[in-house]
């Protein structure tokens, strides 16, 4: 991992020079083929909604549409209380990405800037973290968790969350505040900036589109989450969107409809979230990619 | 990790942790105590979260519980020898090791080429980068769960399709079976896993893209290199870090991946189609001490590729 | 800190200063959770008609899915015992002596009450460790339309008449399925047990030990490969759970699978077969129907962990009511554990007293204490034993598991 420096001039050079004409033809091959790929990564997700509207009796009917459309799966699924699942599910996805941006940020300032003892191995357990994944270690989180007697505790699930995904942020922050010239940090200070003041008032808005990349995905990860909030949480009305749709899993049927109409709630939350917030992503990746 | 430069080129003056009181009084104690605040609770969040069950998965590696959890007693090294006895291990590595190198490869050079394209301006391109993100934002689960009902024997829509097209004679015949049958099955797992994967990768390489400065294009252009020449010889060595950091994320997360097999097939017919972390999931039902043993086994499988991965970092930033 | 102010209130079960008891009640779903049908509503109604007949009584009640029943072994694995499980057989838990016995935790009349030959499956040395609760017998559902179409006029008897009517019913095309043959993870061990019924073996032998590989076993695996080779059943029926059989059947494309009353609240919601267009009857042997049927029970056990034996008593004594027991079985299609229960649902369902008149006579799982761990094993491996492994080899691993753990 290189120190490669992205500052933003060089990028909106990129953006700003001016390329040569392309010819007609290639720009038409160009989008179209990006069209279809898009329309081949949505494909999926549109038979999810197919699937949510489809009525009992034309389930398992092989055709692509439905001759009649059930909105009522939506209905009756919203009727069964499925907005405290949704608030649980936020509490949960705001609450870990909160977490996750006050730990890391410091960390990655903290790392990016000085060399210290211990370091090293920090950084390393870092990278360690970022390798496991809770499903190896359910057991021992069920545990833990026991000990300190915060089973069907949302709480639990934001501090498992947090931690699982810290690692990610905590890179790529730390990358993003390493690409931050630090005569610019030294400015502010000379200005009369403490160094935390420095920090706040200075570093952070550079390092925006980091600190927005870091929380999308903790973010998504938390959202998404689905083995730990099983076992940890018992309470019908503690339980994030993603235990609570897997219900629709019966002993001895599945319901198909309402598990994808409560998974098209789900999930489009998010995609609102990542739609507004997607040139960030991009340019936030930026740094931190090319360490 | 080799991050030093930072620190050889900041003097003492720019010490983030000592601005408060002058240097000379900072005894060595409160120089080793200096970074506590700033990592300290990120420490301790992973200690806490992370590393106390992983110790906890150790211990039970090496207990015995009856199959509805009931604590039998110490087990020894059981636990370890019953695995290495499973006659379904040898095939369960193989086809992790498949599994991840495939999965890393086709979702590398897939998502270099849809970078490439999304990169280029067209009319359009927000959309199109738009629809990308959705298997990213949707849950893999969930992911997971269409395309087994796409892959459902009797009405698949993907077998709706094949079979217009004259592919696929009749529904609920081996035609419309993939995911019962081992291989298939897996490959369709492949397949989905590659779906879920490319979206970050394409937008880790797609970031990777705009940080080249365009004057390098300007300068091989200059030098009359051919579109192909630049990408290889210019684009690729430049794009070298982004890669090497998406592959570092797709190799763990495909390596640790658990949803996308185990909703297609449940690693069967028996294991069949089962990865390692699959085949603990599948031993955790009948012998939740032999699942840790394979969970530990796992963890030695990820602190080589990390050494692997340290290697590669080290041997990356010597060439530069 | 944070991490102590927002501990969960008290999940644990216990008694006050006040002499209040907690007892904790935890059940799988047979229904929707949240759905109007969950298990959760059943449980609660129970719960609360008990707590206003002995205020000082509180039945906490936690159901889960079962589809995430693994939670129940986490929770035990942590120590977590609830009061009161309903699940699987005693035998594992009692042999870790977490249990109570019956007769501490259930009143001489209400046992006295249970269908013996359920009953006498709660045994472990000669002492009953749990009580059934609710219980189902299986049987062979034909599809009358099908059956009609491919112009079959008889019910099947033996293996054979399966295997030309299936082969019959799959030549009508359209993805039509002759035999549902469902030995995926969910449901295999009793999917595979009515056709090693039909041979004249079983998972044990007439001792009570383990003869998962017997040579009769061995032949009836051969005989279902030979009906997968020849596409009378669907393909890969390792990794076809019961449910997506049982649905299918209900949307009319499977011309036979062995049903209990569970599947006809199915075929019912699916809205594609009328009630005139199947039937049941018992399942075919090798060469006739099976003499006895299979049933199966879920199970009430009482964890000593608590140590509130006379509440549990007063509790399950409530709980085991007539009233109760039917309303389970009219909610889910299942069958009562009672005898008094099975009289007047016998009554009253016609297609329930059918299922109800085998049961006296019926077949079981075996007893051995390690079943659970053996029943697991067989879930997730015995498919392969019909889908191109050689079955001696299969059966041998099963028997060599089941034997030495």
């Amino acid at each position: 991992m290189t120190t490669y420096t992205a500052t933003a001039p060089a990028r909106s050079a990129a953006k700003a020079t001016p390329r040569r004409r392309p010819p007609r033809l290639r720009t038409v091959v160009l989008a179209g083929g990006s069209y279809l790929i898009a329309l081949f990564f949505l494909l999926p997700y549109l038979e999810m909604v197919i699937t949510a509207l489809r009525p009992q009796n034309e389930l398992k009917d092989r055709n692509y549409l439905p001759h009649h459309f059930a909105f009522s799966n939506f209905t009756n699924i919203w009727s069964t209380g499925l907005g405290t699942n949704l608030s649980v599910s936020l509490e949960i996805a705001v609450g870990s990405t909160a977490l996750v941006l006050l730990v890391a940020i410091p960390a990655a300032y903290y790392t990016a800037r000085r060399d210290f003892r211990g370091k090293k191995l920090f950084l390393l357990l870092v990278l360690i973290t970022q390798m496991f994944q809770p499903t190896a270690m359910i057991v021992g989180i069920y545990r833990e968790f026991l000990t300190f007697n915060m089973i069907d505790s949302v709480w639990a699930l934001i501090l498992v969350n947090a931690g699982f995904n810290m690692a990610f942020a905590v890179w790529i922050l730390n990358a993003y505040f390493g690409a931050i010239p630090k005569e610019i940090e030294e400015a502010a200070v000379v200005d009369g900036c403490s160094r935390v003041g420095a920090m706040f008032r200075v570093i952070i808005p550079l390092a925006m589109p980091g600190i927005v990349t870091a929380l999308i995905f903790t973010f998504i990860a938390a959202w998404n989450e689905f083995i730990v909030a099983l076992t940890l949480i018992s309470s019908t009305d503690k339980q994030p969107l993603t235990v609570k749709t897997s219900d629709y899993i019966g002993q001895y049927t599945t319901d198909w409809q309402h598990l994808f109409a409560g998974s098209v709630i789900a999930t489009i939350p998010v995609i609102i979230l990542f739609a507004l917030i997607e040139g960030k992503v991009v340019s936030g990746l930026t740094s931190g990619s090319v360490k | 990790m080799t991050q030093t430069t930072h620190a050889d080129v900041l003097g003492p003056a720019s010490d983030p942790g000592g601005d408060r009181r002058p240097p000379r009084r900072a005894g060595r104690l409160a120089r080793a105590l200096a970074p506590l605040p700033w990592i300290g609770p990120a420490t301790g969040l992973i200690l806490f979260v992370v590393i106390w069950p992983v110790i906890a998965m150790f211990q039970t590696s090496r207990e015995h519980y009856s199959s509805l959890g009931v604590l039998m007693g110490s087990a020894g090294w059981n636990n370890f020898t019953r695995l290495f006895d499973e006659a379904d291990l040898g095939g369960v590595v193989m086809r992790t090791v498949i599994w991840v190198v495939a999965v890393v490869a086709l979702t590398m050079l897939i998502s270099l080429g849809v970078a490439q394209m999304f990169n280029k301006e067209f009319p359009g391109r927000r959309f199109a980068r738009w629809a990308l993100i959705a298997p990213w934002a949707a849950s893999v689960v969930m992911t997971s769960i269409v395309f087994r009902w796409m892959l459902d024997p009797n009405n698949g829509v993907v077998y709706v399709l094949l079979k217009q097209l004259g592919l696929v004679k009749n529904f609920n015949t081996t035609d419309t079976g993939w995911l019962g049958n081992p291989t298939d099955a897996f490959w369709c797992a492949v397949f989905v896993a590659v779906f879920v994967s490319i979206p970050f990768t394409t937008y880790a390489l797609l970031a990777g893209l705009q940080a080249v400065p365009a004057d390098v294009y300007e300068a091989a252009k200059l030098d009359g290199a051919s579109p192909l020449r630049t990408y290889w010889a210019v684009t690729l060595p430049l794009l070298r870090p982004a890669l090497l950091v998406a592959a570092l994320i797709n190799v763990m997360n495909v390596f640790n991946s658990f949803p996308i097999i185990w909703e297609l097939s449940g690693g069967g017919p028996g294991s069949q189609s089962a990865t390692t972390t699959i085949f603990m999931y599948q031993l955790k039902q009948s012998s939740i001490g032999e699942a840790a043993a394979m969970s530990v086994v796992n963890f030695g499988f990820i602190i080589v590729i990390v050494l692997l991965f340290l290697r590669a970092s080290k041997w990356n930033s010597a060439e530069d | 800190m944070a991490l102590t102010a927002c501990s969960s209130s008290g999940s644990k079960s216990g008694s006050s200063a006040s002499g209040n008891t907690t007892l904790k009640l935890l059940a799988p779903d047979y229904g929707t959770a949240g759905g109007p049908d969950s298990s959760q509503k059943y449980w609660q109604g129970i719960a609360d008609d008990f707590h206003k007949a002995n205020p000082t009584i509180t039945v906490q009640v936690q159901t889960i899915a079962w589809t995430n029943w693994d939670q129940v072994a986490t929770q035990l694995q942590n120590k977590q015992y609830p009061d009161i499980l309903l699940g699987d057989a005693p035998q594992e838990l009692a042999a870790s002596g977490l249990l109570y016995p019956l007769t501490d935790v259930m009143s001489a009349s209400t046992i006295s009450n249970l269908i013996p030959v359920f009953a006498k499956q709660e045994e472990s040395n000669g002492v009953a460790y749990g009580a059934p609760f609710t219980t189902s017998s299986r049987a062979l559902f034909y599809n009358k339309k099908l059956f009609a179409a491919a112009k079959i006029t008889d019910a099947p008897k033996t293996w054979t008449d399966i295997q030309n009517d299936a082969a019959k019913i799959k030549a009508l095309g359209n993805g039509t399925i002759g035999y549902g043959l469902p030995l995926g993870p969910e449901e295999a061990q009793g999917e595979s047990y009515l056709w090693m019924l039909g041979n004249g073996g079983g998972y044990v032998d007439s001792s009570g030990k383990y003869a998962i590989n017997s040579a009769a076993n061995i032949e009836t695996f051969n005989f279902l490969t030979s009906m997968v080779k020849a596409g009378d059943t669907e393909p890969s029926p390792a990794t076809v759970d019961r449910k997506d059989m049982w649905s299918a059947f209900g949307n009319g494309t499977v011309g036979m699978v062995g049903g209990s009353g569970a599947l006809i609240p199915i075929i019912k919601t699916a809205g594609k077969l009328q009630t005139s267009d199947w039937a049941v009857t018992t399942m075919p042997g090798k060469s006739g129907p099976l003499t006895q049927a299979l049933a199966v029970h879920d199970d009430i056990t009482a964890f000593k962990s608590g140590g509130h034996a006379a509440q549990i008593k007063q509790f399950l004594d409530f709980a085991y009511a007539d009233k109760y027991q039917i309303q389970f079985d009219n909610e889910y299609s299942l069958l009562p554990a009672t005898t008094s229960a099975s009289k007047s649902l016998s009554a009253s369902d016609p297609v329930a007293a059918g299922f109800l008149a085998t049961v006296p006579n019926a077949v079981v799982y075996p007893t051995n204490s390690n079943w659970n761990t053996v029943k697991t094993k067989i879930q997730q491996s015995i498919g392969t034993a019909a889908q191109g492994t050689d079955p001696s080899k299969v059966l041998g691993t099963l028997q060599t598991f089941a034997s030495s753990n």
